[in-house]
């Protein structure tokens, strides 16, 4: 994720960055106005063409910065129509930021598909130096399906993406990964924590490059390590009674050509997932698709046979089966053929902290660390995979929508709509026939409060399993009205953790859709409903990794509407914060990403108002406080220097602030983030770097005279309309000046 | 408050104020933007009645009318005392304008502050019954401010027309007129300056008016003399870039 | 009840600062800012962001007093702004006093935290002077916003006073300190 590649011994933090290069922006482009489209285009032009940060001399981004900023306020007509058409424009490194984090969100709820193995097939794979068997194998190709996937949503449009996945889990870990769940409340936040600080600790280096990368428009680009949290977060959670989305929506039973009774396995293996201990809890649905893989040995079995005993499985079995054929000796980097396995995207902190999936596990087997397979293997993973997420898991998944779709929601939302919710009672629905007392609470029967589920085949939870389908399938409408039909049946059940689930994913389903984009009244509903989530969540379960999640994915997904979401986005950031989910260094993050909301929130077209720099430069500085204080200078100063981009619109000069306490306590924090910078680089701090102190200087003239032109309308200073009224009305500023009348020496 | 002598009761206050954590005379001498002013803080003379600036109630000179000769003496000499070591008519004008600009920065606050306390006499009554004016917030409010309570508030009535520019090419500019200028009723304008028109002074007001309300704007005045009126004087506003833009947004917006 | 009290120049430099606790409900006038040894920053930097939705509020309404604009949730500091036509603005930050039950909760678990954090906005809702965005309190800023306005046009009508400089009149300071007794 974060190339520790720079080796740079010392690289001057971002913030103190010799001012030669600002000041040589200025003097090249005096005319900011004039400069920015066409730098602003050239600018753009280099981006498509070269790769998209790094390549990036120094200056450039610089100036991209500076000039960024005053457009931004300046509103002059040109300015914010560039801005807006830029957006339809494949410039995609623009706005990488949001659509990277809508993404990550959107792959993180990916459909869940079990692996079992036969022992042969564990045994096979384990040869080839994967010790976590079949599952392990495969499950770094999960995540990315090769080649596009097409999904028909609910009316019939189809639609490809390119970036589906799914992620495979061992049955056999199944179950033990939700034993071992209660007492992982806490701690798997803790777990969190513990990942990013070792983050940090190995990629302190790293770290500090990638963040002064930023987008053109000057937006912060999200920080890797904010990624990494939100990538940890999104996988913390584990198969939980009221979401399905850790839920298996397939099984992978799989033998290999070594088995000598190979059929007898594959039925026995099914009845250990049906009937048997490997039975998923109670509150899983069963009726999920089995998908039958034959993994042959090329090596050492013979194909014919293979291919045999395949025929056989498919007139057994039906369609759903793979030929895997695999070579069953491992591989190593010195072959000629050798592939590196790429890491695994989502790993739980859990694993991250056991070092699953890394170069660990490994190392015993004297390899180099990295796992690497022959590149026909990759292949044939690759295919088999694509097979079986394209032919077998979608069309199950959106046959299932489309049948619970017809035969349970449409009858829950249909003629009696709403009659029916309270009809229910004595109705009944499809198999549940369980219809409680028409007493006042409304209760369905349905809920099993003592053990807190629903049965699977109750209506409640097959609504719920169909909005989580169409969630998985990408169809945000559907999953968005059928998420709202059923979240207040929950609260009369007093399900309460399937009463947040349902609010949580309707409000994410809603922000998800690109359609309901321009629905602007939905803004409050939606922060009502994560309200209830977060509420019903943490006090009514007291389930904070949860909770945490549905307000991380509020500040996220808010934040990438734009607009006035933004302002809740950074309130949702501050909850959390309020609410202690996160620790130390998730708390340094989440100021961060106040910061970002209200950097991202622009002024209104054609006005001068309506951006938040400086609450965003406010919450950069705080961070950048935190990050001292945690012992980070770099990121500290790469902070700063965002604190320093944003003010400088607003600020009269730069890094010159009105208010004297605020002044005192940046210059402080200014001068200890170099300090310790220049320490933790084993350099002797200089008590003053004069270099430093003289181009801000002479900066801060030049600064203010064109700064000045920008506020002048907004504030009603004459300025430089008229040169004797400059003095007159500003007079506090320079007190010390004759005052105007120099005609009177005369 | 009883009468000690002024040196104990400043320190008093000052006591007072520093007993608050935040007081702001820790922070004088780091002020970034330092002001010193030309006398030493403790200096204030307080008058012997005891009566500051702050005990006059703002209300009480409200009605009071001025001598028209000593208002005439005073511009004159305003006006003279503007014209040494000028270098052109144009740089007169100049003058003029500058020394009405803080003025109209002051009317301003006055003007509003005065009918805010109009109908509720003192501040300390419940004011729900008035509801304090509106700040201008487009070109035509403001317009209707200068040319109705401003000119009420100068010249007890209101200019005499107000008109906006029809040439497509200045949507910028607005003109308000004033048949018989006070400033130039005891003024008559040497031949060789006929070009001057001394009401400059009160385009020097509307000009401070103007951008303390937050609307960037240069002011001038014009002779435009008629058979009836032959001081005739028409002041032309041209608003800046940025204002028409925001005008702009802002009826978008729908604001008034 | 804290307040922290700044008026600001049309160029944002701050022309007059004083901080001042609550007089009301037997107050002694002495601000107690939940985060002491911070506060003396953090006020300015909240009322300098807080600026960024003045001027939007600026153009959109058209009234001097504008009411409570902000809020800062992690001090629980409310900002209220007041435009004066010429361009000052008047900005009023106003902390309720920590509760008791809320304190020292910061570094709880997760769970209590939650039972703290409602309780804070639930109990402050319950107690109108403590309440920042209550009719009431919107009325005693009003009345304390127009009282300091009749002070600074007065101070503003002085032929020695420039737009922007800084105020530091002693009997200023008095006259806000005594509307701050009176309406705060």
């Amino acid at each position: 994720m974060t190339s520790p590649g720079d080796g740079t011994p010392v690289k001057p933090p971002p913030s103190f960055s010799p001012g030669v290069a600002r000041n040589a922006s200025k003097s090249r482009y005096p005319d900011e106005h004039d400069a920015t489209v066409s730098l602003d285009a050239e600018l753009a032009e280099t981006r498509t063409g070269s790769s998209p940060t790094s390549s990036l001399p120094a200056t450039t981004a610089e100036l991209a910065i500076r000039s960024a900023s005053p457009q931004s306020r300046s509103g002059r007509s040109s300015t914010p129509q560039l801005a807006r058409s830029s957006i339809g424009s494949p410039l995609d490194g623009r706005f990488d930021g949001s659509e990277d984090i809508r993404s990550l969100i959107i792959r993180a709820f990916s459909p869940t598909v079990a692996v079992h193995a036969s022992e042969d097939t564990d045994e096979l794979v384990r040869n080839k130096g994967f010790k976590g068997g079949f599952s392990e194998l495969i499950r770094p190709f999960g995540e990315t399906v090769p080649g596009k996937v097409v999904i028909r949503d609910s009316i019939g449009s189809s639609r490809a993406w390119e970036d589906y996945g799914v992620r495979f889990v061992n049955l056999k870990g199944f179950g033990e990964a939700h034993a071992g769940r209660d007492p992982g409340r806490d701690s798997s936040l803790a777990q969190m924590e513990e990942v990013l600080e070792k983050q940090l600790d190995s990629g302190e280096n790293s770290l500090g490059g990638p963040i002064s990368s930023k987008d053109v428009l000057g937006l912060p680009a999200t920080t890797p390590l904010c990624k990494l949290f939100l990538r940890q977060l999104l996988s913390t959670t584990p198969a939980a009674p009221h979401e399905t989305f850790g839920h298996p929506v397939a099984s992978v039973i799989s033998i290999s050509s070594r088995n000598t009774a190979p059929l007898e396995t594959l039925r026995q293996l099914y009845a250990e997932s049906s009937t048997g201990d490997r039975r998923l809890p109670d509150w899983v649905q069963q009726e999920y698709l089995r998908y039958y893989v034959l993994v042959h040995d090329e090596e050492r079995d013979d194909i014919a046979e293979s291919t045999r005993l395949y025929d056989q499985m498919k007139r057994h079995f039906g369609l759903h089966c793979h030929l895997l054929r695999l070579r069953s000796s491992q591989c190593v980097v010195t072959d000629d053929d050798s592939t590196q396995v790429p890491s695994c995207e989502w790993l739980s902190p859990r694993e991250h902290l056991s070092g699953v999936g890394e170069a660990q596990t490994l190392v015993d087997l004297g390899t180099d660390g990295t796992p690497y397979l022959f590149d026909s293997d990759v292949t044939a993973i690759k295919s088999f995979i694509r097979e079986l997420i394209v032919q077998s898991v979608i069309p199950f998944m959106e046959n299932r929508v489309a049948v619970w779709n017809d035969q349970v929601a449409s009858r829950r939302r249909g003629i009696s709509g709403r009659f029916m919710s309270m009809s229910r009672r004595w109705a009944g629905f499809g198999s549940s026939s369980r219809s409680g007392i028409g007493s006042s609470g409304g209760n369905s029967g349905n809920y099993d409060s003592t053990q807190n589920f629903y049965s699977p085949d109750s209506p409640e939870a097959i609504l719920r399993k169909m909005a989580d389908f169409a969630f998985m399938l990408r169809d945000w409408k559907l999953a968005a009205s059928t998420y709202d039909m059923i979240r207040s049946d929950f609260g009369n059940d007093k399900a309460w953790k399937y009463h947040a689930g349902a609010h949580e994913m309707c409000a994410v389903s809603m922000l998800l859709n690109p359609l309901a984009m321009s629905a602007k009244i939905k803004l409050e509903s939606v922060d009502q409903m994560f309200e209830t989530a977060c509420y019903s969540y943490l006090t009514r379960c007291s389930d904070a990794p949860h909770a945490l999640r549905s307000l991380t994915l509020a500040v996220e997904l808010l934040k990438s509407r734009g607009g006035s979401a933004t302002e809740s986005a950074a309130r949702w950031a501050m909850r959390v914060m309020d609410f202690g989910l996160v620790e130390s260094i998730g708390q340094i993050l989440f100021m961060e990403r106040v910061a970002a909301c209200y950097a991202s929130k622009t002024p209104a077209t054609g006005a001068k108002w309506g951006a938040r720099r400086r609450k965003a430069g406010m919450w950069s500085i705080l961070a950048a406080d935190q990050w001292l204080k945690a012992g980070k200078p770099s990121l500290a100063s790469s902070c700063l220097e965002e604190a320093e981009r944003l003010y400088a619109v607003v600020l009269e000069a730069d890094g010159v602030f009105p208010m004297p306490e605020m002044q005192a306590f940046v210059d402080n924090l200014r001068h200890a983030v170099k300090v310790e910078y220049l320490e933790a680089r084993g350099f002797d701090a200089p008590d003053k770097t004069p270099t430093e102190e003289d181009p801000i200087g002479t900066e801060e003239t030049s600064e203010k005279l064109d700064k000045r032109s920008h506020r002048r309308s907004l504030i009603g200073l004459p300025a430089t309309l008229d040169a004797g009224n400059l003095n007159m009305s500003p007079g506090a500023r320079n007190p010390e000046d004759p005052p105007n009348d120099d005609f009177e020496r005369a | 408050m009883a009468a000690p002598p002024r040196h104990v009761s400043m320190l008093s206050i000052s006591n007072s104020n520093t007993g608050a954590p935040q007081s702001a005379s820790s922070d004088k001498p780091q002020t970034p933007q330092p002001s010193p002013s030309p006398q030493p803080t403790s200096g204030l003379r307080v008058p012997s009645n005891r009566k500051t600036i702050y005990d006059r109630h703002l209300n009480r000179s409200r009605n009071a009318e001025l001598s028209r000769a000593s208002f005439a003496y005073l511009f004159a000499e305003m006006v003279t005392y503007a014209q040494r070591r000028v270098t052109g008519i144009q740089d007169l004008e100049k003058r003029l304008n500058e020394q009405g600009y803080p003025l109209g920065l002051r009317l301003l606050d006055l003007l509003f502050y005065r009918s805010t306390s109009t109908s509720s006499s003192a501040l300390s009554s419940s004011s729900t019954s008035s509801s304090p004016p509106n700040r201008p917030l487009r070109i035509l409010p403001l317009l209707h401010l200068i040319h109705g309570p401003l000119w009420r508030l100068l010249f007890q009535r209101s200019a005499d027309a107000l008109e906006h520019s029809v040439s497509p090419d200045t949507p910028n500019e607005y003109m308000i007129t004033d048949n018989d200028p006070l400033v130039n009723t005891y003024i008559s304008v040497p031949r060789e300056m006929n070009m001057l028109n001394c009401a400059a002074f009160i385009a020097g007001i509307i000009e401070g008016v103007c951008d303390g309300c937050g609307f960037e704007a240069k002011v001038s005045a014009h002779n435009q003399p008629t058979e009836m009126w032959p001081s005739r004087t028409v002041f032309l506003l041209r608003f800046g870039d940025s204002v028409m833009e925001r005008e702009k947004v802002l009826e978008r917006n729908g604001v008034k | 009840m804290s307040y922290y009290f700044t008026i600001l120049s049309p160029t944002d430099t701050p022309i007059f600062n004083i901080a001042f606790g609550t007089s009301k409900g037997g107050g002694d006038g002495i601000a107690r800012f939940r985060f002491p040894d911070t506060a003396q920053y953090m006020n300015q930097f909240i009322i300098h962001s807080s600026l960024d939705i003045v001027e939007e509020a600026q153009w959109t309404n058209g009234g001097m007093y504008l009411k409570h604009v902000d809020t800062y949730p992690p001090a629980a500091a409310y900002i209220s702004a007041f435009l004066t036509p010429s361009g000052a603005r008047f900005l009023l930050l106003h902390q309720p006093p920590q509760l008791p039950s809320s304190g020292s909760t910061s570094t709880l678990g997760a769970s209590s935290l939650l039972g703290a954090a409602g309780s804070t906005t639930r109990a402050s809702s319950s107690s109108v002077a403590a309440n920042p965005t209550s009719p009431q309190t919107e009325e005693a800023v009003r009345q304390f916003m127009n009282e300091v306005y009749e002070s600074y046009v007065k101070t503003a009508m002085s032929p020695f006073y420039k737009q922007g400089m800084e105020i530091r009149s002693p009997v200023f300071r008095s006259k806000i300190t005594a509307a701050g007794k009176k309406w705060l």
